[in-house]
């Protein structure tokens, strides 16, 4: 929150309109001219800025320091790009308005875009830098654009020679699909030496990044503190939730070998709350893949029985002892196989040599009042269950005795 | 004997530190570990080994305001031999100077120090230019060896208060 009175001096010279920064260098330095501004002004509302052009036909000042943003902005429009850099009558220039500024008490900043090959030799620059600390004036350089041979080390001299307490700095940026105002956010240039419009930094960050207002949820808190903190209740909650079922699953997949059906309940259950991939682990992934699957079965099982029991196991909560035994074997058989299908680890073995066993599968199904093995489309079912060319042998086998029963 | 009497106070004349605005005192092209408060603040200016010290080149600029208006009688500057200043001028009532505008307007006093004064013998200023003073402001131009680096061990002003009021003594009325 330092009280500062800044002059942002512009490189409006024909090597600004060149390409390499999206849309041109010359718009890129408009923007963040503009988002240079807003920052400060944010930080204090008593700081000032003032903007000046370096190259055209001459070095001229838009606006003196005001803390005006909507002059400073408008001041921006209709610049024209032409002419030479003239480094060193700008920046005399710019110390020149600050002196004259209205309130002595600011402190005195300027920040140059160099987007242009510098002229100058080192001494030149050297002079410069010297008054300007003496003047306690601070500098900030923008390195953009152009990158002859000699021009970063004459900025840097430059810096080193004005900088007095860390004050003053330079920032380099390289050409590429970032734009220039998004390099220049999180840079101290911006984030004003450490405190002061750093909050309003890293909102715009966030704006620029996300699209959002740069808080959480979208919302603004300032705005509407009583939505924002609903959301973030809620989110929360949700997340407690989600952990807490993500842990449940976590144990019931310790015991998936003797209680099958519980796993699959549960992950049914989660299967209905939105996803989190931070809660599932590697079990809850696969499980949630086949749980599709289950679910399918389970309700195509379900209607074919017409029985209310089933459609709860299609529907189950997480409470595994309410299930009556039927769905107990039911969904354990479908666990299984399906597990099968996967070709899981070694703990699903059991289940799947239990599912081999077809005299064991086909007492289940002749359980079901429904069920008709010799339905075509269970038989397809329990072929892809099976996986095996064996079992589907010994269907038919079966369906003949079936048909003789008949 | 000659630094006895240097170091006894003007007779009449206190010494106006108790009077220095120190919420307002500034100085251009210092450095920043040898600062003014070394050389102006009680204590710190008896202090051998703190001195206030320039920074980009030689000259210096001092800024002092005064909680209210006093008549300056004297000065002491003491320094080193080779770097304590040699031209100092003096200009009452200028707020904000900066090195461009010294030579705008003629100083109220110039002075040109020899090693005597840098020892610490009082120089005398031309008091009738110094009846009315709310604020100081003290440029070192150069100094006696022509360093890049001036150094000052100590400044010391001494002169008499005119009878203003000052804010802070004010005590409300109380109510019988």
């Amino acid at each position: 929150m330092v009280l500062e009175a800044t002059m942002i001096c512009i490189d409006n010279s024909e090597w600004t309109r060149n390409g390499d920064y999206s849309p041109s260098r010359f718009q890129a330095q408009a923007e963040a001219v503009n988002l240079i501004c807003g920052a400060k002004t944010q930080s204090n509302p008593e700081n000032t800025v003032g903007v000046l052009t370096m190259a055209g036909k001459g070095v001229r000042v838009l606006v003196t320091p005001t803390s005006d943003l909507g002059k400073i902005l408008s001041c921006m429009h209709g610049l024209e790009i032409g002419g030479e850099l003239n480094l060193t009558a700008g920046i005399q220039v710019a110390q020149l308005a600050l002196k004259h500024r209205q309130n002595k008490k600011q402190q005195q900043r300027i920040i140059v875009f160099a987007g242009s090959p510098i002229k100058y030799d080192k001494k030149t620059l050297e002079a410069i830098g010297r008054k300007l600390k003496k003047n306690s004036v601070s500098l900030d350089i923008v390195d953009f654009g152009e990158c002859d041979d000699g021009k970063p080390e004459k900025l840097e001299t430059l810096i080193s020679v004005v900088n007095n307490n860390d004050s003053s700095h330079i920032v380099r940026v390289p050409p590429g699909p970032n734009a220039l105002s998004d390099v220049l956010m999180s840079t101290p240039i911006f984030t004003g030496d450490g405190d002061g419009g750093s909050g309003f930094a890293a909102a715009a960050a966030a704006a620029a990044a996300g699209g959002m207002s740069g808080f959480d949820f979208g919302v603004d808190p300032n705005i509407d503190p009583e939505l924002a903190l609903a959301l973030r209740v809620s989110m929360e909650e949700e997340r407690a939730r989600q952990e807490a079922a993500a842990k449940k699953a976590a144990e019931e997949a310790a015991k998936q070998e003797k209680e099958g059906e519980q796993a699959s309940s549960s992950h049914d259950a989660t299967m209905a709350e939105p996803d989190s991939s931070s809660a599932s682990a590697v079990d809850d992934k696969r499980h949630k893949l086949t749980d599709d699957e289950t679910a399918l079965l389970e309700q195509a099982l379900a209607m074919s029985m017409d029985d209310p029991k089933s459609t709860n196991v299609a529907v189950a909560d997480t409470d595994m002892s309410e299930a009556t035994a039927d769905d107990q074997e039911l969904a354990f058989a479908l666990q299984m196989s399906v597990q099968d299908n996967v070709k899981d680890s070694s703990t699903h073995s059991e289940m799947s040599k239990a599912l081999e066993d077809q005299s064991f599968v086909s007492s289940i199904l002749n359980s079901l009042p429904g069920v008709d093995p010799n339905d075509a489309s269970v038989k397809d079912l329990l072929a892809s269950l099976q996986g095996q060319s064996e079992p589907l042998q010994k269907q038919n086998e079966d369906k003949p005795e079936n048909e003789g029963d008949k | 004997m000659d630094s006895a009497a240097a170091s006894a106070i003007p007779r009449g004349q206190v010494d106006l530190v108790d009077f220095v605005d120190w919420s307002g005192v500034e100085c251009l092209n210092q450095s920043t570990s040898h600062s003014l408060t070394n050389a102006l603040k009680q204590g710190y200016r008896d202090d051998v080994g703190l001195h206030l010290e320039s920074d980009a080149d030689e000259q210096l600029l001092i800024y002092i305001p005064f909680t209210q208006v006093i008549k300056l009688h004297s000065v002491v500057i003491k320094g080193p031999e080779e770097e304590g200043p040699k031209t100092v001028k003096l200009f009452t009532n200028k707020e904000h100077m900066g090195f461009s505008n010294v030579s705008d307007f003629p100083s109220s006093d110039s002075i040109a120090l020899s090693p005597d004064n840098l020892k610490g013998k009082p120089v005398n200023l031309k008091y009738v230019k110094f009846q009315n003073v709310r604020s100081l402001t003290i440029f070192i131009e150069d100094n006696q060896g022509g360093n890049d680096v001036s150094k000052v061990q100590k400044i010391v002003l001494y002169g008499t208060t005119v009878d203003t009021t000052n804010m802070k003594d004010l005590k409300k009325i109380e109510e019988h």
